[in-house]
């Protein structure tokens, strides 16, 4: 497996953005944090800074607004990275669709800057954490099979990646 | 507030509105002019000492209407002033701003969604449309299609 990828699949450090969500999402990702999900337990943490972060929490629809600061968010995204929208509105700009306010979903948002960005979708009003947690979970297989990963670490000694 | 007592407050404007509309007990609606809004509003809120609460504009097809919404803290009763702008292509009102201060920015957030424009208004600018949003698209207005 490419080392990069092999670095993003240990434990995900995410940026929260927040791109005109109505607050509920963004309840519910601070919900993964207190110590009934505690996502921390697998690495999983919210960091301050786009620069620090290997995967992207966008939620809401995406507004004129704020897609200028997403597309700036997201060039400023350590590669590879993984963008998680969370939500309906995120996924495909739910209820305000026809809106006059709306830019498009955050997928086309961030393909304008980067066409083979790695995007998965979580959708809910809100998503449950537990959903939010599987989410997660399945784009980390999508990255590279879990059987895969598992006959190539057979026999292997418990150490850094030697590739 | 019984009907008849608010009858009497309200006789020194009495000739500028047009009609005093009971819709429910704690609910009042006062049509009129838009020439005479910054007047009714001034007297309202400095001599009845009423709190403003909220304003409301509308695109009514034929005209648009600008409601400030003030309420009597005491009786629990709402009072509406309803004004008529009938200019459709360029619809002006006196803002009531500056005896109202937190008029402000919900009169900015008219003129930003229906290009209503408020004279004397001390601080116009772009309010909550994005700052890439074209000049002199109102994105209210019922001729807009989305």
């Amino acid at each position: 497996m490419d080392w990069k990828l092999w670095s993003l699949k240990k434990s995900i450090w995410v940026f929260h953005v927040n791109t005109g969500a109505c607050n509920n999402c963004d309840i519910e990702i601070v919900n993964l944090l207190t110590p009934k999900f505690d996502v921390e337990r697998f690495g999983i943490k919210l960091v301050g800074s786009p620069r620090h972060a290997d995967a992207l929490l966008v939620t809401g629809g995406g507004t004129r607004q704020a897609a200028i600061r997403l597309r700036e968010v997201y060039r400023q995204t350590a590669k590879p990275c993984v963008v998680f929208c969370m939500g309906a509105c995120a996924c495909g700009m739910g209820i305000f669709e026809k809106g006059y306010h709306m830019a498009g979903p955050i997928d086309s948002i961030v393909r304008e800057v980067d066409p083979h960005a790695i995007i998965a979708y979580v959708p809910g009003c809100p998503p449950k954490p537990e959903v939010m947690i599987a989410g997660v979970v399945k784009a980390l297989e999508a990255l590279q099979p879990k059987e895969d990963y598992a006959a190539e670490r057979i026999g292997q000694p418990v150490v850094a990646d030697s590739r | 507030m019984q009907p008849n007592e608010l009858d009497n407050q309200l006789s020194p404007i009495r000739d500028r509105l047009a009609g005093v509309e009971h819709k429910a007990p704690n609910r009042v609606f006062l049509p009129c002019e838009a020439e005479h809004i910054h007047e009714i509003c001034r007297f309202l809120f400095d001599d009845l000492r009423l709190r403003f609460v909220i304003s409301t504009g509308i695109d009514a097809q034929d005209c648009f209407e600008v409601l400030h919404h003030f309420s009597d803290d005491e009786s629990g009763c709402v009072l509406t002033v309803k004004a008529f702008i009938r200019d459709r292509e360029a619809p002006e009102i006196d803002s009531i701003t500056p005896i109202i201060p937190g008029a402000e920015w919900i009169e900015c957030e008219m003129h930003d969604l229906l290009g209503i424009e408020f004279r004397n208004h001390p601080n116009m600018r772009r309010l909550i449309l994005s700052d890439d949003w074209p000049e002199g698209v109102y994105p209210l207005r019922k001729e807009i299609q989305t």
